[in-house]
């Protein structure tokens, strides 16, 4: 890498081309790095674009004959946004219920009003999600990982 | 990318492990017959709902190959089984 940005500055010293293309070409040849995908845990937000949800459980019972319980499920991303158009074909008899059950429980929220590119942008900002949930009660110990990667 | 195949893999208490690979290609070509069969009547349930029987197909194709990659584990002292999509 050092070397491609080593014949880049060559160039520019040789006047073959000027410094925005420099500045330009410097960024297109370091982008592959800030773009590789990390192997180990969730990557970090705006390195690169995620393509799976990983959900991980760890259930442990202290002192139980049954021994560890571990669930683990990846779900591609682009399942969760063919999920959500799903949702938007919803006739308008079933979100009228829904909107009435989320009302009667406290909850806000007029289904109606979702749009499908809101969806999409709900979508979009899991990539940032990370939840990661530790308890320790009554014998038990459970640990919930929820990131992308 | 349009899944192929499934595995199943299960695992008893004597740790024997059964796994069953289901090509899912022969399967959407099997369940094809029934689709079509099927088909009026989903379309009028589509009209009856008021959603465009084209949109809800469209939805379903693409849920349907959303699903490649796709990986379900679950592991037990005693048993466990997986599920994987490619």
């Amino acid at each position: 890498m050092n070397e491609h940005r080593r014949q880049i500055l060559q160039m520019l010293s040789e006047g073959k081309i000027s410094a925005d293309e420099a500045e330009r070409l410097i960024a297109a040849v370091e982008e592959p790095v800030a773009a590789k995908p990390s192997d180990t845990g969730p990557s970090p937000a705006g390195k690169s674009r995620p393509k799976y949800l990983r959900i991980q459980v760890d259930s442990e019972e202290d002192g139980g004959q049954e021994g560890p319980t571990k669930v683990n499920v990846r779900v591609p991303m682009q399942l969760l946004r063919a999920g959500v158009k799903l949702a938007s074909l919803l006739p308008p008899q079933a979100l009228h219920s829904a909107n009435h059950a989320m009302h009667e429980k406290g909850i806000p929220i007029d289904l109606s009003q979702i749009k499908p590119e809101n969806l999409e942008e709900l979508v979009e900002q899991l990539n940032d999600l990370t939840v990661d949930v530790d308890q320790k009660d009554a014998g038990t110990k459970v640990k919930v990982r929820v990131y992308c990667e | 990318m349009i899944p192929f195949v499934a595995v199943v893999s299960l695992r008893n208490p004597e740790s024997r492990t059964f796994r069953l690979w289901i090509p899912l290609v022969l399967v959407k070509l099997l369940l094809l017959p029934l689709g079509i069969l099927l088909s009026p009547f989903l379309f009028i349930a589509c009209l009856v709902c008021r959603v465009s029987p084209f949109r809800g197909v469209a939805v379903m194709w693409q849920i349907l190959n959303a699903l490649a990659d796709t990986e379900l584990e679950v592991e037990h002292r005693s048993a466990g089984m997986s599920v994987h999509i490619f």
